[in-house]
């Protein structure tokens, strides 16, 4: 659906998005992920065809941006990063001006935007001037501005960025659900357990991108591979022993817990417990821990960061 | 088509509620269409007992007909040049607000990424300022045409407007104006925040208008349909180049990226 390619973005003095290259699917969920001023909102202008590439090709619905801008607008919706309303006018105004730019029926765009409004539980509140809404509101009105013309691709910038939890389950919610309608989300957060839980695939990126995968073969990396041992007594007893065995790294003990990084766990963890064992170890449990997105992004940014 | 009368909708009602645009109109129509010309010709009798001021008149005009109606034909002559300042003014009260405005509560990148064409959008958001501008200047030329033909009837026993001049600088040079001025605001506010200095386009008004009341008082030359047809024409030349220039300037990428943002 997206296919980016050696994409290079450069304003005046920085280079904003460097060679950056990926593929996405039709109804996948592509999470989006860096630091700030990592390009994340560039990538997102120019697959919206907002500004233009320094290099490199987008390929959006097998059409380009440069031939076809005018096409991709038209089915893509886009919450920007800091969505703007025109406060002096009502909500429900709001939308049918931007709604009224898309070729979709008057029925279909009248009932879109009572559907949404209700969704965001702003329905009650349509005639309000937008400027007189709370900054959450204002975002689930972006968000139903975004939605109203049933985009197939979906730019979200930080979608839930000032929800309160309850508005921001129902955006994830919401967000999940679009796999069944076959939309394609591009997800920008920094919201890491919401990205996991909700991205198919997350991209990495820093300037260039530092890593495109799954969640699984993130934490089927090998220096993501822990292991929690819990032993009867005090852990700390037991950590001269696990310091000897080479494959074992990063020991963090806290009270009858110890969590270790274990190279190659296929082979290191039998040979770990009958050493455990043989010395009189009483192991309660051994455990496979899975890393957290998080854990896993944090240490990636740390690794590029020492290059 | 459509979607810019679309815009051109919204914006309008937006322009109507917004007093900081109706004040100056206001403020102007009173000093100039009002205060002005009724100073003016009640008082020319005061005028003209002073020496200088005979003499000036007879210098010009030569030693014809009453000098109380050949003042107030200079005069009117005067009153001429200041139905340029709403033309000027309007659009650049309206179309910079329009464009700023949009660029600082982030209206604008939602609205971009819409199938909207930026021409349709150019297009709804210069009539937006070409069309108040014009009726205001209209009824501005009313109000002026009425208080003269009143004063002037009160001091001379008829009414000297409209003229042929009047009409073309009201239906003319005004629109010519207005348009000029018009683009050049959108252009600078493509590429500025600051909406003041945006606004401040229409005040370059001032610099001819003082130069052809200055010139006018030193005797060089009055005004004319000759003169005020050529200055159509120049200005209508100039129209095509703001045109381009509004069309390339006004792009996606332009009005989004090529300003400061604020933190
Ligand atoms: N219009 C612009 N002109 C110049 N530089 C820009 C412009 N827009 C973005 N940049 C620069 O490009 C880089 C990437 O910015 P971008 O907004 O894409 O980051 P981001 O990943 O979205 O960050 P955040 O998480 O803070 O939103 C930054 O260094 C930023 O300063
Ligand atoms: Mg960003």
């Amino acid at each position: 659906m997206i296919k980016v390619e050696n994409l290079t973005k450069k304003f005046e003095t920085i280079t904003a998005v460097e060679n950056i290259s990926f593929d996405i699917n039709e109804s996948e969920i592509f999470g989006f992920l860096g630091p700030n001023g990592a390009g994340k909102t560039t990538t997102i202008r120019m697959l919206s065809t907002l500004i233009s590439q320094t290099s490199g090709k987008i390929t959006i619905d097998n059409r380009s941006p440069e031939s076809d801008g005018e096409y991709i607008r038209s089915i893509i919706g886009l919450l920007t990063e800091s969505p703007g309303m025109y406060e002096k006018i009502s909500a429900y105004d709001n939308l049918d001006y931007y709604s009224s730019f898309y070729s979709i029926s008057n029925t279909i765009r009248k009932n879109n935007i009572k559907k949404y409004l209700k969704m965001f539980d702003l329905w009650d509140r349509k005639d309000d001037l937008a400027g007189t809404y709370s900054k959450g509101m204002k975002q689930k009105l972006a968000l139903s501005r975004a939605l109203i013309h049933e985009p197939k691709i979906l730019f979200l910038d930080e979608p839930t960025a000032g929800l309160d939890p309850e508005s921001a389950h129902m955006v994830r919610n919401f967000i999940e659900s679009q796999k069944k309608e076959k939309t394609t989300v591009f997800l920008c957060t920094h919201n890491l357990e919401e990205a996991s839980n909700l991205s198919d695939r997350v991209c990495i990126i820093k300037r260039k991108i530092i890593r495109i995968a799954t969640l699984s073969e993130l934490q089927s990396d090998d220096k993501n591979k822990r292991v929690e041992i819990v032993f009867t007594d005090d852990a700390d007893r037991y950590i001269k022993l696990l310091e000897e065995i080479d494959e074992i790294k990063n020991i963090q003990s806290d009270k009858n817990k110890a969590t270790l990084v274990i190279e190659k766990p296929e082979i290191s963890n039998p040979i770990i417990i009958k050493k455990l064992v043989d010395s009189g170890a009483q192991v309660l449990y051994f455990n496979e821990i899975k890393a957290t997105l998080e854990e896993i992004y944090l240490d990636l940014i740390k690794d590029e960061e020492a290059k | 088509m459509k979607n810019a009368a679309v815009v051109f909708k919204k914006e309008i009602k937006e322009v109507i509620k917004n007093k900081n645009i109706w004040m100056p109109i206001l403020i102007i129509t009173a000093i100039f269409s009002i205060a002005m010309p009724l100073v003016f010709i009640l008082g020319s009798n005061s005028i003209l007992k002073d020496e200088d001021t005979l003499n000036f008149i007879n210098k010009i005009f030569g030693q014809v007909g009453d000098p109380l109606r050949v003042l107030i034909g200079f005069i009117l002559k005067q009153l001429l040049i200041f139905l340029l300042i709403l033309p000027a003014m309007v659009p650049s009260l309206i179309a910079p607000s329009s464009v700023i405005m949009e660029k600082e509560n982030n209206t604008l990148e939602p609205l971009l990424a819409t199938p909207l064409k930026t021409s349709e959008l150019l297009l709804g958001k210069s009539l937006t300022a070409l069309v108040p501008s014009f009726v205001i200047s209209t009824i501005n030329f009313i109000i002026l045409t009425i208080v003269v033909d009143v004063a002037a009837y009160i001091k001379l026993g008829y009414a000297p407007l409209p003229t042929m001049e009047w009409v073309i600088v009201a239906f003319l040079l005004s629109p010519i104006l207005s348009f000029i001025i018009t683009m050049a605001s959108v252009i600078v506010s493509s590429k500025s925040t600051d909406i003041r200095s945006a606004q401040g386009i229409g005040a370059v008004i001032i610099v001819p208008i003082y130069l052809v009341i200055g010139l006018q008082l030193a005797g060089f030359f009055l005004l004319n349909i000759t003169y005020l047809l050529i200055g159509c024409l120049v200005l209508l030349a100039v129209c095509p180049l703001v045109l381009r220039l509004a069309v390339k300037i006004f792009d996606r990428e332009n009005i989004l990226t090529k300003w400061k943002m604020k933190a």
